[in-house]
């Protein structure tokens, strides 16, 4: 027996956020193509547009880094909870997440995990995104930053190795930040239907099956197998009438 | 047949007396192009000496005898040379196209035509071969003109980064027809021995104090034989003696020329930004030398696109890229497609999997 419900989770500063994190760097990935490539590519018409393209959304992704920052460090101070794996993630979490995609998802079985507002990742997410968040995106915003204003930040740019050494690391971040979003929009169609975790990051409300037969339902549960944690203080019944 | 014959006989007679004549006119006083010596010496008793003549007119032998200009001695352009000089009278003011007519025609059809005349740029008693002048010496010259913040705020309106551009390019790069193009490097030093001090060019006197007394060329070129290779020049960079200083690179046109203009191909960027490895290929580095000229030595091809230390402070954007490191970014990007190409495929395959349980749920 299961109901539905909806969780709010994700608030609007995070979905705003979002989309602009993903057209920025979507953006950024193509014209970044043309600006290392220009003699094989040319999206966007002359090489001066692609520049001025590149900087507008690298100042974008920039500002919408410091809107996630700013909203999880002080508005709700639980950056720490949301990205940073804890103990138990370490010495379970990870396999078992790791085990159910490469395993148990062919095999039918449930994910072992269902976001809620105050962990709204996996084990394997908060290690992806604390990677993602706090080294990935922060160096290339740096470098990007530092390739934008090369004689202003003269001496950063020096301190920190050389221009080449900058744009090399700038260059291999990107492509590490390409392979990420390969991945990561991949995995966001893994939920019971390809747009279900789509949804929350446009409208901001999940909506989950609440299975009142926990016990049972774990019954053939592999080992290690920990059930979802339900968090009932967020979560909102919707009427039967009411489900779609 | 005789006629002919008499015909062969006259042209050999006029070969020989152009011949005759053309020695002669090499052996002539002031318009060889041999040696230096003799040619501006009583010109010179006056003219190098200080407390004769001042300002203008005081001209540095060491720097006129290294010109072209002094092979063929000051008569050859001052050569009206009135006969109560030096009381009074001044001779004739040198006519530059008299020899240089094609550069003056150049000259003459482009933007700076009337603007100034050859002496507003080169002063011809201390003028360089392009060989011996740096890229920033280039941009000296212009900049006598040309206020340096005014351009950089003309050319902001459209070029990305202008600062940049304007400090690390010769205007004549982008502002003259030329078609080849070679990275001149040279070293630069931060100011007040800071590592991170304004960069000038390290000095003639500089570099020989670091080398200890041997030719400067040696602080790069360590087996003197006159080739820089890609590994001396990472040496270089590596040394931790040498932290205070930088190579710094200047594309600069192979061929110069006066006809300045504005050429919209320079403006969309793709001319140097989208020329390729082709053109990265060649550079020099330039060192200074004693008597305020430069020399420069040959380095090995491809040192401009060596990924990180051959040259860590020139870049240039869609150009230099580093063909390994295009290859391990593609490798990365490569492995995020794992997920979505393997994992896909198995999503596929077991598809029926999951409706199943669906199904009995």
């Amino acid at each position: 027996m299961s109901d539905k419900t909806k969780i709010y989770l994700q608030p609007i500063p995070i979905r705003v956020w979002h989309w602009l994190n993903a057209f920025g760097i979507i953006t950024l990935a193509v014209t970044g193509v043309q600006i290392r490539f220009p003699e094989t590519l040319s999206f966007l018409g002359s090489y001066q547009t692609a520049i001025r393209v590149h900087n507008t959304a690298g100042l974008i992704v920039s500002f919408s880094f410091l809107i996630w920052f700013f909203y999880y460090a002080t508005v709700k101070s639980n950056l720490d909870d949301i990205y940073i794996p804890n103990q138990e993630d370490i010495k379970h979490g990870i396999v078992r997440q790791l085990l159910y995609y490469c395993f148990w998802y062919f095999l039918g079985r449930p994910s072992p995990f269902h976001a809620t507002p105050k962990v709204k990742f996996n084990p394997m997410q908060k290690a992806a995104y604390l990677v993602v968040m706090f080294m990935l995106e922060p160096f290339v915003i740096f470098s990007g930053l530092l390739l934008m204003n090369v004689t202003p930040l003269r001496v950063l740019v020096l301190m920190t190795g050389g221009i080449k050494f900058i744009v090399a690391l700038h260059f291999l971040l990107a492509c590490s930040l390409v392979a990420f979003l390969c991945t990561h929009v991949y995995l966001a169609t893994l939920g019971a239907t390809p747009l279900s975790y789509l949804k929350p990051m446009i409208f901001g409300w999940e909506e989950v099956e609440e299975h009142h037969e926990v016990a049972e339902e774990h019954q053939d549960a592999p080992r290690g197998y920990r059930p979802v944690r339900h968090y009932p203080e967020c979560m909102q019944h919707i009427p039967d009438n009411q489900h779609s | 047949m005789n006629r002919h014959t008499n015909q062969n006989w006259i042209a050999l007679f006029l070969m020989a007396l152009l011949f005759l004549a053309s020695a002669a006119i090499c052996r002539a006083e002031g318009f060889s192009f041999g040696g230096t010596e003799g040619k501006s010496g009583t010109c010179l008793s006056c003219h190098a000496d200080p407390a004769a003549v001042g300002g203008k007119m005081l001209i540095d032998p060491a720097r006129y005898t290294r010109t072209t200009h002094a092979k063929i001695g000051c008569p050859s352009c001052h050569d009206s040379m009135p006969a109560t000089h030096p009381q009074g009278g001044v001779p004739a003011r040198a006519e530059c196209a008299e020899c240089h007519s094609e550069i003056a025609q150049q000259y003459g059809s482009s933007i700076h035509a009337g603007k100034t005349r050859c002496a507003g740029c080169h002063n011809p008693h201390k003028v360089k071969s392009p060989e011996e002048i740096s890229g920033q010496e280039i941009n000296t010259m212009c900049s006598n003109c040309h206020d340096v913040f005014k351009m950089t705020a003309t050319h902001g309106q459209w070029l990305p980064q202008a600062d940049l551009h304007i400090r690390m390019l010769p205007c004549i790069t982008c502002h003259t027809g030329a078609k080849s193009y070679y990275i001149s490097m040279y070293i630069v030093k931060g100011q007040n021995g800071s590592r991170f001090g304004k960069q000038e060019m390290a000095s003639y006197d500089e570099l020989k104090g670091l080398a200890g007394g041997a030719e400067i060329v040696t602080l790069v070129d360590k087996n003197h034989d006159n080739y820089i290779s890609i590994q001396e020049l990472r040496n270089f960079n590596n040394d931790p003696a040498h932290k205070n200083l930088h190579l710094q690179g200047m594309m600069t046109p192979e061929t110069v020329t006066h006809n300045f203009e504005i050429l919209d191909n320079r403006r969309n960027c793709s001319f140097c930004h989208t020329s390729g490895s082709t053109v990265m290929q060649t550079s020099y580095l330039t060192f200074p030398g004693r008597d305020g000229t430069y020399q420069r030595v040959a380095v090995e091809k491809g040192a401009i696109l060596d990924a990180l230390y051959g040259t860590p402070d020139f870049y240039l954007m869609g150009s230099t890229k580093n063909q390994n490191l295009n290859r391990i970014g593609l490798a990365i990007i490569c492995g995020g497609l794992i997920m979505p190409v393997g994992h896909g495929f198995l999503r596929f395959l077991t598809r029926k999997n999951r409706e199943r349980k669906e199904h009995e749920s």
